[in-house]
């Protein structure tokens, strides 16, 4: 008899198909029923969480990203034998050459020179053998040919070596400059957003546990501080303290805990109030108790999501402020440093800027969607999903 | 009574006899709403869910059908498909739903707009939720007249105080102009029907519209909702878990579990005469204000939708369950024309087995009582 | 004056209310509301005993429990829980007193276990703080407190969305009864649970009150669950408490027009005798207490009224 005939149809007792008697025996009736042990493991929470991470492509992706550009800061300058701050003035703002790449015509060390009188083109001194590679547009000029010239640039300067990325301005190796400024930037990116975080938290967790005046007061005193302009802030601690890493992080810190402080507060005012948190008060645990093991954990997930935002928004607001000249002192690079030293030659020397631009960029695009699947995978409501 | 057809006899009404309404006794009344063996699924992360598995029942013109489950039965979704308001992971996979000689399953969004709250209305469950906190109660309804009707402003606005009279709030002029939450939970909820009937609609769809609510009050929009029903002859279908509110309400009940209808018949057939062991332990395991005796319970929870048992989903959680439980889900055996179940027990061969003690006591208290009190009237 | 709590007070009381008073005031200036959640409540519990609080929701039931086990600082009146005034500032023993003796249950099982800890953390959080520092200890405890409520030691190291409502209800149960308190507030402990399981736990509570001598107070809206779980009820109204009787008196010949009320409202499993059902109405407007002040009468042996003297002699004719 299939399913859909016996949902249909309603049987007299009289007519009901003949089923053998050991069909009808009661198999529960004596045995008490009890609830039955899971049958998958225990998951723990950050397991979980890791799980649903590792599902989310773009994240992975991301986070892959991420840890390529922090492995790049730390041994990049490195891998060349070049200082970040060796200066050559005779090799200035080579173009990149990575032999490696070169066969397929990315970063070939060649530039254009253009309009070169044709006359010299045999001249070696001028043009040392094999450095000319091709010859473009041919034109007169005032009764002189002249002809757009590309030659391959470290031949034609006698250099025997290779700049990956090239060099800049004043001739220093930009591969190393790059993942010196990216460790640099790295550095006051991850102080600056940590120490947001642990003023952020117990500021916020207090203001909003406790509740009340002790809010009214420690909120007040937030937009107290936010009321101050950033950049006079800035440029009172470079007065006082220099141009320097403290200054910059210290700007960073001194209003940027605040939103942390904020999220954490609304976060403690939403489960203050959970029967959780109400249980663990009527068995007398300790204030400090509630706040950091029963209510914290859970706001961990926005936290940690906010968090990963903050990194690449203190990149960018440190890129922003040396960018108006109120960076790091010279030679120190940093990639706001680097962005704003190449921007005046952005049209002769484009890579210059495309470098620092890349790499500012994967990192904030990395870290939103990094900070996405961390929320999604810290989400206790996407458990078992 | 003749049975109407072959099949699904246990749809027909209620013999008039048995019944309290003094509407009933007239022919053989038109059904309004065909449901046969609808299913639903719904598509998760998890995989797919069998939330309704293959359902059938009827409205007739008139009637209040209550539809009786804890949450996770299927109760919910049932409603939503017939509203055409199913979330857009859920899918119909089969069965149709008749309503006037169309099956509400094949039609089209747009035109589910000719009968969706003009036809066939809904009162939801959480009057807060259901009406927009910034917009003044009366033009709220008188939205719904002139979408819905195509009323004049004027025109809509008498009406309006004309339904909100109809659901007994007082001062509906004064109250007009209020905002909802100057209402009560109560008064909020009169509102909602207020709106639900604006179009004047044949079918009431009312998903636990007490839930939220204090007893008090319950028994108030209870009493409004029967009023509205026998005055207007709307045909209401009742959802809840709540079987005081079901003994009050219905005319006829069916019971779900695990996206299958376990039981259905009259609210006589089911509160005292009950013959599937989920219906016992639903009448079995609250108490009522004679109880003494120790509750029946369940163990366990119901089963996980994402995959559902072989066999009678019941099966598992069954002080009674017999083997072939396990793997062959019951058929549906005819107790009486009006009262059906679907238990293995009812199979000729099945062996006699007691009702849950609680139960058992409340029935011969209840007919006790219910002697008594018509030997008084013969008196 | 005479009143519930100093009357039924036969020396055994472990829980004695005194003109409990609960005002919550919000927001300043012209703009401040005052509002009374709990007003003027007196009641005692003797030990072993089962009270019920019923009311609809707004009516200062849950207040009632919250102030008297502290999560509340009460604008007044007197609580006393094994001789000690728990309403005042605590002193160090009473703190104690009441972390491990009084213990409460949740409405939502859902919401009342953090989601962040084990099965394990929850329930032996108690012990945590009663000083007992040795895991394995704790452990046993824990495993038993488990097995008493029906689970086993696996669900040990488990999170709380892993159970059913049920489950996590009776995770709940366990965590209140693990410190062996002598009173247990239930804070409607089955209304948010799907009907199949309530019996589980009302039949669980009432195996561990036999067990364990537990006096619960037990607070829901439901009157059937109420009256079936508990030896006395009192009905709370606007932040008063209008009746206290012995249950079946309650039911029986309820006096305050608000109690008959909401004894005619509820549904009951019977088309029968809902059919004919006739709910009496109640209006709040007909107490003029401007002119005769309310106090609590005596009806009959245990059977508390809330109400002025004319009052009381016109619910006196109503009930012959």
């Amino acid at each position: 008899m299939s399913d859909l005939t016996t949902l249909r149809t309603i049987l007299d007792p009289t007519e009901a198909p003949d089923l053998p008697d050991e069909s009808f025996e009661l198999t529960q009736s004596d045995r008490t029923l009890t609830d039955v042990d899971f049958k998958t493991p225990a998951v723990g929470y950050f397991r979980d969480a890791l799980q649903r991470f590792s599902q989310n492509k773009a994240s992975v992706t991301a986070f892959v990203i991420i840890c390529a550009i922090v492995f790049m800061a730390i041994f990049g300058p490195g891998m060349t034998p070049y200082g970040f701050n060796q200066q050559n003035v005779d090799l200035r703002n080579m173009p990149p050459r990575i032999p490696a790449l070169a066969r397929i015509g990315i970063a070939t060390g060649h530039r254009t020179l253009e309009r070169r009188r044709v006359e010299f083109l045999e001249d070696t001194e001028r043009y040392p053998m094999g450095s000319i590679i091709e010859l473009r547009n041919p034109t007169v000029i005032s009764g002189v040919e002249v002809v757009d010239v590309v030659v391959d640039y470290y031949a034609y300067l006698g250099v025997t070596g290779s700049f990956w990325f090239g060099t800049d301005y004043l001739g220093r190796d930009y591969w190393t400059r790059l993942w010196r400024g990216a460790r640099v930037s790295l550095v006051i990116a991850f102080v600056s957003v940590a120490t947001n975080l642990i003023i952020g938290v117990i500021y916020g967790a207090v203001s909003g546990y406790y509740g009340g005046t002790v809010d009214m007061v420690l909120m007040r005193i937030c937009e107290v501080i936010e009321a101050f302009p950033r950049v006079v802030v800035v440029t009172l601690f470079i007065l006082f303290f220099g141009t320097g890493l403290f200054s910059i992080i210290m700007s960073l810190i001194i209003s940027g805990w605040i939103t942390t402080a904020r999220l954490v507060r609304a976060q403690f005012y939403r489960f203050k109030l959970r029967e959780f948190v109400l249980a663990a008060r009527t068995m007398g645990v300790r204030d400090s108790v509630i706040m950091f093991r029963h209510v914290f954990p859970n706001s961990v997930g926005p936290i940690i999501t906010r968090t990963m935002f903050a990194v690449p928004l203190a990149i960018f607001t440190e890129s922003f402020l040396a960018y108006i000249g109120l960076g790091l002192q010279a030679p120190e690079p940093t990639i706001g440093v680097l962005l704003s030293d190449a921007q005046r030659v952005l049209l002769n020397y484009p890579y210059q800027s495309l470098f620092p631009a890349v790499v500012i960029s994967a990192l904030m695009i990395s870290f939103n969607l990094f900070a996405n699947g961390l929320r999604d995978a810290l989400d206790p409501t996407m458990r078992g999903v | 009574m003749a049975r109407a057809n072959g099949r699904n006899s246990w749809a027909t009404p209620t013999r008039a006899a048995e019944r309290d309404d003094p509407a009933a006794g007239a022919a053989p009344r038109r059904k309004i709403l065909e449901v046969r063996d609808l299913a639903v699924s719904f598509k998760t992360y998890g995989g797919t869910v069998q939330a309704v598995r293959g359902i059938s029942f009827d409205l007739y013109e008139g009637e209040t059908l209550a539809i009786v489950g804890e949450s996770g039965s299927g109760k919910s979704v049932t409603i939503r498909a017939i509203l055409g308001i199913l979330t857009r992971n859920a899918r119909i996979v089969g069965g149709e739903i008749r309503y006037r000689g169309r099956d509400l399953t094949q039609l089209l969004e747009d035109e589910f707009h000719d009968i969706r709250g003009k036809l066939i209305s809904l009162v939801f469950q959480d009057p807060l939720s259901a009406l927009n906190p910034i917009m003044k109660i009366g033009r709220q309804i008188t939205e719904a007249l002139q979408l819905s009707l195509g009323m004049g402003r004027v025109e809509a606005r008498d009406r309006a105080i004309e339904l909100m009279r109809a659901v007994a709030i007082p001062e509906p002029e004064k109250r007009f102009d209020q905002y909802p939450f100057q209402f009560s939970g109560g008064m909020r909820q009169r509102i909602v029907i207020a709106i639900a009937l604006a179009s004047d609609p044949e079918i009431l769809i009312c998903d636990e519209p007490t839930t939220a609510l204090d007893v008090t009050v319950q028994a108030q929009i209870l009493e409004l909702i029967a009023e509205l029903k026998t005055r207007r002859n709307l045909s209401v279908i009742f959802i809840t878990h709540d079987l005081g509110v079901v003994a009050n309400v219905a005319d006829r009940i069916a019971v779900m579990y695990a996206g299958r209808v376990v039981e259905t018949g009259t609210a006589d057939d089911l509160f005292y005469d009950a013959r599937h062991p989920y219906t016992w332990a639903l009448l079995s395991s609250m108490p009522d204000l004679e109880t003494r005796e120790k509750l029946f319970s369940i163990p366990g929870a119901p089963p996980n939708m994402l995959y559902p048992p072989a066999g009678d989903a019941f099966a598992e959680r069954n002080a009674y369950a017999l083997r072939i439980d396990h793997d062959q889900h019951p058929p549906f055996f005819r107790i009486s024309d009006t009262h059906s179940a679907a238990t293995w027990l009812l199979h000729p061969k099945a062996p006699r087995v007691e009702r849950p003690k609680v139960l058992v006591e409340r029935i011969a208290r209840i007919m006790e009582r219910r002697a008594a009190d018509e030997l008084a009237r013969d008196e | 004056m005479s009143s519930p709590a100093m009357s039924d007070a036969t020396g055994d009381a472990l829980l004695d209310v005194r003109n409990l008073r609960m005002h919550f005031t919000s927001g300043r200036g012209t703009r401040r509301v005052h509002v009374k959640a709990v007003d003027d409540v007196s009641f005692s519990i003797s030990r072993g005993e089962t009270f019920g609080l019923v009311g609809e929701s707004g009516c200062g039931k849950t207040t009632t429990g919250r102030t008297i086990i502290r999560l509340y600082n009460p604008t007044g009146g007197q609580v006393f829980f094994e001789g000690h005034d728990i309403s005042g500032r605590l002193s160090p023993r009473a703190t104690r007193l009441l972390a491990t003796k009084m213990q409460m249950i949740f409405q939502d099982p859902m919401a009342s276990l953090n989601p962040r800890m084990t099965v394990e953390e929850i329930v032996g959080e108690g012990l945590t703080v009663a000083g007992e520092h040795r895991r394995s200890e704790r452990l046993k405890k824990i495993h038993e407190m488990l097995e008493i409520v029906g689970l086993s030691k696996d669900h040990a190291n488990r999170y709380p969305h892993e159970f059913s409502g049920g489950q996590r209800q009776r995770i709940g149960i366990a965590r209140a009864i693990i410190t062996e308190p002598s009173l247990v507030i239930a804070d409607e402990p089955v209304s948010a649970l799907d009907v199949s399981i309530q019996a589980q736990v009302i039949n669980l509570f009432n195996a561990l009150k036999e067990r364990m001598g537990l006096t619960v107070l037990f607070i829901a809206h439901n009157l059937s669950v109420v009256k079936y779980f508990s030896d006395r009820i009192g009905v709370m109204y606007g932040g008063k408490l209008v009746e206290i009787a012995r249950s079946d008196d309650l039911y029986r010949s309820p006096t305050h027009p608000y109690t008959r009320s909401l004894l005619s409202a509820i549904p009951q499993p019977d088309p029968y005798s809902e059919k004919r059902r006739r709910r009496i109405p109640y209006d709040p407007s007909q107490h003029d207490y401007e002119r005769e002040q309310p106090s609590y009468h005596e009806v009959s042996a245990g059977h508390w009224v809330y109400c002025s003297d004319t009052e009381l002699q016109r619910f006196a004719n109503a009930g012959t």
